[in-house]
């Protein structure tokens, strides 16, 4: 168990290491999601109010930046086939996958808090008052959409059309993702209470908890050769 | 190698008898809707088009359930037959999806007024076209076939965990907006006739599935062997022309 934790951390650790160093991955993420902010207010008509929709344009926003970030998780793997080296490392799968996707996952909140400053200063959005809340569902939600997206990035990068294939495969599966974290953090950026959406966090927590399962089942049979 | 054809054989024999029995299945079908079975009250003629519409949707999850079935043991037991099934039931899907698609909006625009509402059925059952149409661009799209393969598995297998959760939340998502001001397709005042037609085109529309799934897997394996047979000749022959370059 403990050399699991310690290969699951060392995974992660290179993949942060080398973003730290380059920062591609990062600074393309939350340029593209501050830019996907400026067309939202530039193509959103001056009488709709912001407020109204900020749960939508989030997770837009946030889905895209993912995917973009997703795009290129296995791209260093692939270019060089330093894949085949950590193959053949004696690695377990599974800490392999779970290394990947809390690198993958590190990216996403740091972009994630990036999105939403930028969208409270442009759209005069408060999430003070719901903050934890707020928090716990974008988390939550997040971590669904990291798993799929790294199994599904790993697929990805062994085919063909590699990143381009990604959002075709994840968007109809990532579905009740986007529909209970947008209505929630709809609803707390309104003022509306937790109760009011603690059904939605409950269906995130048994989303997440499933595919975690089922993806470090799955994941043997993405990256065996 | 003669198992082989043998087995093939009755994959054959077994698709022709299945085909024979749901084409006099469909004209029994058809005179059940035409003629046999009275005009809805409310929703008038166009209703008959219910009878293609559910059983195509039945149709279309059981291809999915087949996908998934398939696809985990194929992950399992690595046989080759099973991806055979998988593919051609994938296939079918899509076109019993597709055919959900259209029938739907063609009734739906006379009965409720409108081309589409995000009714739940209606966002599951786009949302399984989706999965349906990543499934074959994730297969075209990988070179090698073992792993296209693996790949098309692992899809069908997430997809099939993902459509109860897709089912709940599209359900929850309706539920939260009013219903449209319009007819709902909650099955009909349940007039025996209608019940009987309904019942009589599931059976014959899973007859013709079976049927259709039996012909590609036929077709699907043929294919296979065709290529494994041309991949010889060529590797033979090239072998030939490398060793007369020695000479």
């Amino acid at each position: 168990m403990r050399g699991f934790v310690r290969q699951l951390l060392t995974i992660a650790g290179k993949d942060l290491r080398l973003e730290l160093r380059s920062r591609e991955r990062l600074v393309s993420m939350m340029t593209f999601a501050v830019l996907v902010a400026v067309v939202f207010s530039f193509s959103l008509d001056p009488g709709v109010e912001a407020r109204t929709v900020a749960g939508a344009m989030l997770w837009v926003t946030i889905l895209f930046a993912g995917m973009l970030g997703l795009g290129r998780s296995f791209a260093l793997e692939r270019e060089q086939d330093a894949m085949m080296g950590i193959l053949l490392a004696p690695l377990d799968r599974g800490a392999l996958f779970l290394g990947k996707l809390i690198a993958n996952l590190a990216l996403l909140l740091a972009t994630e808090v990036a999105v939403f400053v930028v969208f409270a200063l442009f759209f005069q959005l408060s999430y003070w008052k719901t903050l934890g809340s707020v928090i716990l569902v974008v988390v939550l939600a997040s971590v669904g959409f990291m798993i799929l997206g790294t199994l599904f990035s790993a697929m990805a990068a062994g085919t063909r059309l590699g990143e381009t294939l990604l959002p075709v495969l994840i968007l109809p599966l990532l579905m009740p993702v986007v529909i209970y974290a947008a209505s929630s953090t709809q609803r707390l950026i309104v003022g509306r209470p937790f109760a009011e959406v603690a059904g939605s966090v409950r269906v995130l927590v048994v989303f997440d908890l499933i595919f975690l399962i089922v993806s470090i089942l799955l994941f043997g049979a993405v990256v065996e050769e | 190698m003669n198992d082989v054809v043998e087995s093939q054989e009755s994959t054959r024999r077994w698709a022709v008898i299945l085909s024979a029995i749901s084409g006099l299945s469909v004209l029994a079908t058809f005179w059940l809707i035409f003629f046999y079975v009275p005009t809805e009250r409310e929703m008038g003629i166009v209703q008959r088009i219910y009878y293609v519409h559910v059983p195509s949707a039945w149709v279309a999850f059981l291809a999915f359930g087949i996908v998934a079935l398939c696809s985990l043991v194929y992950l399992w037991i690595r046989d080759d037959r099973l991806d055979a099934i998988a593919l051609s039931s994938a296939e079918l899907g899509l076109v019993f999806t597709t055919i959900v698609l259209i029938t739907g909006p063609l009734w739906g625009k006379i009965a409720w007024g409108v081309w589409w509402v995000w009714d739940a059925r209606l966002s599951l059952t786009l949302l399984l076209w989706f999965i349906y149409v990543g499934y074959f661009m994730l297969r075209g799209a990988t070179e090698n076939p073992e792993r296209g393969k693996r790949f098309a598995a692992i899809l069908g297998i997430v997809g099939a965990v993902d459509i109860p959760l897709i089912h709940v939340s599209v359900l929850w998502f309706r539920s939260q907006h009013p219903q449209p001001v319009v007819l709902r397709a909650e099955g009909p005042t349940a007039d025996p006739e209608i019940v009987k037609t309904l019942l009589f085109s599931f059976l014959t529309f899973t007859i013709v599935f079976f049927a259709l799934l039996l012909l590609r897997y036929g077709l699907e394996r043929l294919q296979r062997r065709v290529d494994a047979a041309t991949f010889r000749a060529a590797t033979r022959s090239s072998s030939i022309n490398s060793q007369g370059a020695v000479r």
